[in-house]
């Protein structure tokens, strides 16, 4: 890029050597994807390539002799950006920045922006070179991709929540335990079963301890759900224990005619783990 | 006779083995078979091995149980082993259950089972 700007700042008219006005203005319009232009000190557009007509719609009998302001956005305009735009350069030989282009027929692009100064051999101020490139596709997948990793942060957050709401611990050799805090819905089911499950089967535990000490009260969904999971734990083929069932949890099991009769179960979780310790132990042979 | 199932016979115990998605023909192979065999020798039971099984139906489930209910009344029991938790899961929401067929969490412990008639039992 410096290259061809150090080529328009030294050219001298009139020869047909190579280097001459006319191989530098095919050159600029080889550029793909840049536009390039040249400003006089007022900033009026001297000179336009091939991909400044592509990227803005003017041809350049439409722009050459008008301010190059005319290429900002209405807002920037207003603001009087342009001419701020051209005294930074002046003022430290180059301005680099990313900003609003608009094109003829008022569609904006977000463009990578290098405009650089350029002085004569008495150090006077000829004029700027101004190069610019059309980074909104860039743009578009930055947003997006910024958008995609916001909703993964969230998706991520709530399924973290999730997992240490059905926590699962090995309590000892061959036994898994599974507090449950709160009520059982669905999700927290599944999410509590494949866990559970899982881990029975990755240490080859023979119980599971299912604790309801840290559940408030049973209301059908939570005691249906409860059903469900010990159901689950013995068709792979361990036990389960049931424990920390209170008195109230009691009442209500019965009142809600929920039947539990082949279920092991113990009101504190203490016992349940004692009676699955001694589950373990070999049995006598006879 | 299917070749999909495998069947072993081992330490006086039949072993099938199910392949991922058993069709209703396979699964009418595996209780004649089971049958045929148990009336031949003297065998203790079967182990039904469903670990590479993706879904259980519910024409899967019945014949399980059929075939668990026949093979005691020829003096077997049957143990189901290795069944993945997705397909435990699913079962449970369903409703499924297995009856009175056993269950066992691995090969080793299905055999324990079945050789060890006062040991304690899960049923499914």
């Amino acid at each position: 890029m410096n290259q061809r700007l150090e080529a328009v700042r030294e050219y001298t008219g009139g020869t047909s050597e190579l280097g001459c006005p006319e191989d530098l203005r095919r050159l600029l319009d080889s550029v793909g994807g840049h536009a390039i232009l040249l400003l006089d000190p007022r900033g009026q557009i001297a000179a336009w390539n091939e991909w400044a007509c592509h990227l803005h719609g003017y041809e350049a009998a439409e722009v050459v002799g008008q301010p190059f302001s005319c290429l900002y956005s209405p807002e920037d305009i207003e603001r009087g950006k342009p001419a701020r735009d051209l005294e930074a350069a002046a003022r430290d030989g180059r301005l680099e920045e990313e900003g609003w282009r608009a094109g003829k027929d008022g569609l904006m692009f977000w463009a990578g922006v290098v405009i650089t100064a350029l002085h004569g051999e008495n150090g006077a101020l000829r004029g700027f070179g101004a190069v610019w490139h059309d980074l909104t596709q860039h743009r578009r997948a930055e947003a997006a991709q910024a958008q995609r990793a916001a909703g993964e942060s969230v998706a991520r957050r709530a399924q973290e929540l999730l997992d240490i709401s059905t926590p699962v611990v090995r309590v000892w050799e061959g036994i898994m335990l599974a507090p449950i805090i709160g009520l059982l819905d669905s999700q927290r089911t599944q999410q509590l079963l494949e866990k559970l499950l899982q881990a029975i089967i990755d240490t080859g535990s023979s119980v599971a301890l299912v604790d309801i000490t840290g559940v408030p009260a049973i209301d059908t969904q939570t005691a249906s759900h409860l059903i469900e999971s010990i159901a689950a734990v013995r068709l792979i083929g361990a036990d389960v224990i049931l424990t920390g069932v209170r008195p109230a949890i009691a009442q209500t099991l019965v009142h809600l005619g929920i039947d539990l009769t082949g279920v092991n179960t113990r009101a504190s979780l203490a016992a349940g783990l004692h009676a699955a310790i001694e589950s373990l132990k070999p049995s006598p042979r006879a | 006779m299917d070749e999909r199932i495998s069947v072993i016979r081992l330490r006086g115990v039949l072993l099938i083995t199910m392949p991922a998605n058993p069709d209703d023909s396979t699964v009418t192979v595996l209780q004649e078979h089971a049958l045929k065999v148990m009336e031949a020798s003297s065998d203790r039971g079967v182990i039904l091995d469903i670990s590479a099984v993706e879904t259980l139906d519910s024409f899967f489930a019945r014949t399980v149980v059929e075939t668990a209910a026949m093979v005691s009344l020829m003096g077997g029991e049957t143990v189901i082993v290795g069944m993945r938790p997705s397909v435990a899961i699913t079962a449970s929401q369903l409703g499924f259950t297995l009856g009175n067929v056993l269950t066992a969490l691995d090969l080793d412990r299905a055999l324990d089972l079945l050789a060890d008639p006062s040991r304690e039992r899960h049923r499914g």
